[in-house]
């Protein structure tokens, strides 16, 4: 039928061939029934396929909070801790960034440091300020090495650092720190307090 | 003779200690100096040049007398409202933010602290010979992603080469007993090959062995292709700006959740927004292309459009709070080795029957958590097995499908 050694190049192909096909990184592979994958509402953090966004500057499916938001829908109901939360988180908002003696005056941290809650703090301080500030708030984290001035929380300038100053400091940022509080819930902030008054007592 | 020696020797030996004991001094206040300075000072200022919250302080012995540097350190409103006009020009340079005053600083401390800025400014190669060979080693690793595949070709070739050897020896062994005695063992190589392949053509077990063996690949191509339809796996989408989570999660350790800030919190695990890139990049990088299009995203207040790696289909629904707060997974154990990959990839396969699978295993996470504590005891009074996931409606179809 074929003259062997063509019969074998032909064999060879068809093995390469198979072999090679859906490897592109850039392509999803064959999808069934595509339109009951795609949402047709629009979904944040997604491209949308055919139709782009024609409502959202931009062609974004999310969009910016009104400026000076304050998330409330996690401090609702008659619990008196999250009354709180969402007190302090009102007043810290309102204070420029640059008035941090304010912030050290008029804030106060709503939750007791029981070891509960330190050790949540721990939990946190793990997951935000570790790779720059250290595992002992030394300043000598890894990120640190590169972006260099990170304070040691227990050097005599910081060790008597207040509530109210180092929350300021997480929402708002100070020096070389930039604001975090769009990345941590004031919940979390706080307790993320607790776990930096114990780093400045070692 | 010998005395002059003696003495010659004597007095290289006290100019050595005297030496010596200079430089330990030297060192010694460098090294208390440098505790100092990392403690206290390293927060504003850097021993180079190089300005970051305050001026760089090289070079400051030089620039200020020592009695200055003293009444600056323990009180530099003083020296402001003093109307020294270096004080003033140096506060009204750096949009008047005062430095933090030491008062509890020593005369000898404060001068361990400018031995060590100026001992920081005599070996400053070595630090910068550190720095180089770390950024090279970086790039070489880089490539070794995606070799899997290179792997299984090149053990998949070895095979096909063994079985060809074997096949051929198979049929030299075979031609040689039917044509034995007739000589043909002395023709050329080629020859010989060219006369076993037709002889390997025309017997019809052999071409029954490749067709059985070409409908076995085709087959399996065939159901694999089947398989894969709807299943992104592998999916490693080129983002528009080159992120290495390599280089964040793996090399600078940087937490999950620092960027991806819902994980913990809500449905879907969030892509930060450029201000969270800005936290470290608006210093570390600057020069970069890569990094240079967050600053022109952030400019022109455009998004900065990244491909979605991970997508489930629109009908079903996931959340990851509930199984990384609640269930208390790690973000690995679905999304695989995030630390090693350049290029983020899919590597799960997110079919029903993978989530199926994890949920006829797992224990529910019900320690500590009081919401738990009814359907353990339900369900501990006729199982011996641990509450599992599928126990409490982990299977049912409108748990993620409705």
């Amino acid at each position: 039928m074929f003259n062997p050694r063509i019969k074998f190049v032909l064999l060879a192909g068809v093995v390469a061939g198979l072999m090679s096909c859906g490897s592109d990184p850039n392509d999803t592979g064959t999808e069934f029934a595509p339109n009951m994958y795609h949402s047709v509402g629009y979904e944040p953090m997604t491209q949308i396929q055919g139709d782009t966004n024609t409502i959202n500057p931009l062609g974004m499916n999310m969009r910016l909070p009104v400026k000076g938001t304050v998330a409330r829908k996690r401090y609702t109901g008659s619990d008196s801790l999250k009354q709180a939360f969402l007190a302090q988180e009102m007043i810290a908002k309102t204070i420029p960034n640059d008035s941090i003696s304010y912030s050290e005056k008029s804030l106060y941290n709503p939750i007791a440091a029981t070891p509960e809650n330190i050790e949540a703090g721990k939990a946190q301080y793990e997951r935000f300020c570790q790779h720059c500030h250290g595992e002992a708030g030394k300043g000598d984290g890894l990120v640190a090495k590169q972006y260099k001035g990170v304070p040691v929380y227990s050097s005599d300038a910081l060790k008597t650092m207040n509530d109210g100053h180092i929350y300021h400091v997480i929402t708002h940022g100070k020096g070389r720190m930039w604001p975090h509080g769009s990345q941590i819930s004031s919940e979390n902030r706080w307790k993320i307090v607790l776990y930096v008054h114990e780093l400045q007592k070692q | 003779m010998f005395c002059k020696k003696s003495t010659l020797v004597k007095s290289l030996l006290s100019f050595a200690i005297l030496f010596a004991s200079v430089s330990a001094t030297f060192a010694q206040d460098a090294a208390e100096g440098e505790t100092l300075f990392k403690n206290n000072c390293a927060a504003c200022h850097n021993t180079s040049d190089e300005v970051l919250v305050g001026p760089g302080l090289k070079g400051v012995s030089e620039r200020r007398p020592i009695e200055w540097i003293v009444k600056w350190v323990h009180n530099p409103q003083a020296v402001i409202a003093s109307g020294d006009k270096y004080a003033n020009d140096l506060y009204n340079k750096f949009n008047k933010a005062a430095m933090t005053p030491y008062p509890n600083f020593t005369e000898p401390q404060i001068k361990s602290i400018i031995a060590y800025i100026d001992a920081a400014n005599v070996a400053p190669a070595a630090p910068a010979a550190g720095a180089a060979p770390a950024a090279g080693t970086a790039a070489p690793a880089a490539q070794s992603s995606g070799g899997m595949l290179e792997v299984l070709l090149v053990g998949l070739l070895i095979i096909m080469v063994i079985v060809l050897i074997a096949l051929l020896s198979i049929v030299s062994t075979l031609s040689k007993i039917t044509t034995a005695g007739e000589g043909s063992i002395e023709a050329p190589l080629l020859q010989r090959l060219a006369e076993n392949a037709k002889a390997l053509a025309a017997n019809s077990a052999v071409k029954t062995g490749i067709l059985v063996l070409a409908l076995l690949l085709g087959g399996k191509a065939t159901i694999d292709a089947a398989y894969g339809v709807g299943i992104h796996q592998g999916y490693a989408p080129e983002q528009p700006i080159k992120f290495s989570h390599k280089l964040h999660a793996g090399q600078y350790q940087i937490n999950c959740n620092y960027c991806h800030t819902g994980v913990y919190a809500g449905k879907g695990a969030n892509v930060p927004s450029a201000n969270i890139c800005m936290n470290c990049h608006n210093a570390i990088k600057r020069e970069s292309p890569e990094i240079q299009k967050i600053y022109n995203a952030i400019e022109n207040n455009e998004p900065i459009q990244w491909v979605r790696v991970h997508n489930l289909p629109d009908l079903a629904y996931f959340n990851h709070s509930q199984h990384t707060n609640v269930g208390g997974l790690e973000c690995k154990n679905c999304h695989g080795e995030i630390e090693k990959m350049e290029v983020v990839e899919q590597r799960s396969s997110l079919t029903m029957g993978w989530c199926i699978d994890c949920h006829r295993e797992t224990d529910v996470n019900s320690k500590g958590n009081a919401y738990y504590d009814k359907l353990v005891e339900v369900h501990n009074k006729d199982s011996k097995t641990p509450l599992k996931v599928q126990n409490i409606g982990g299977l049912e179809c409108s748990k993620c499908h409705y």
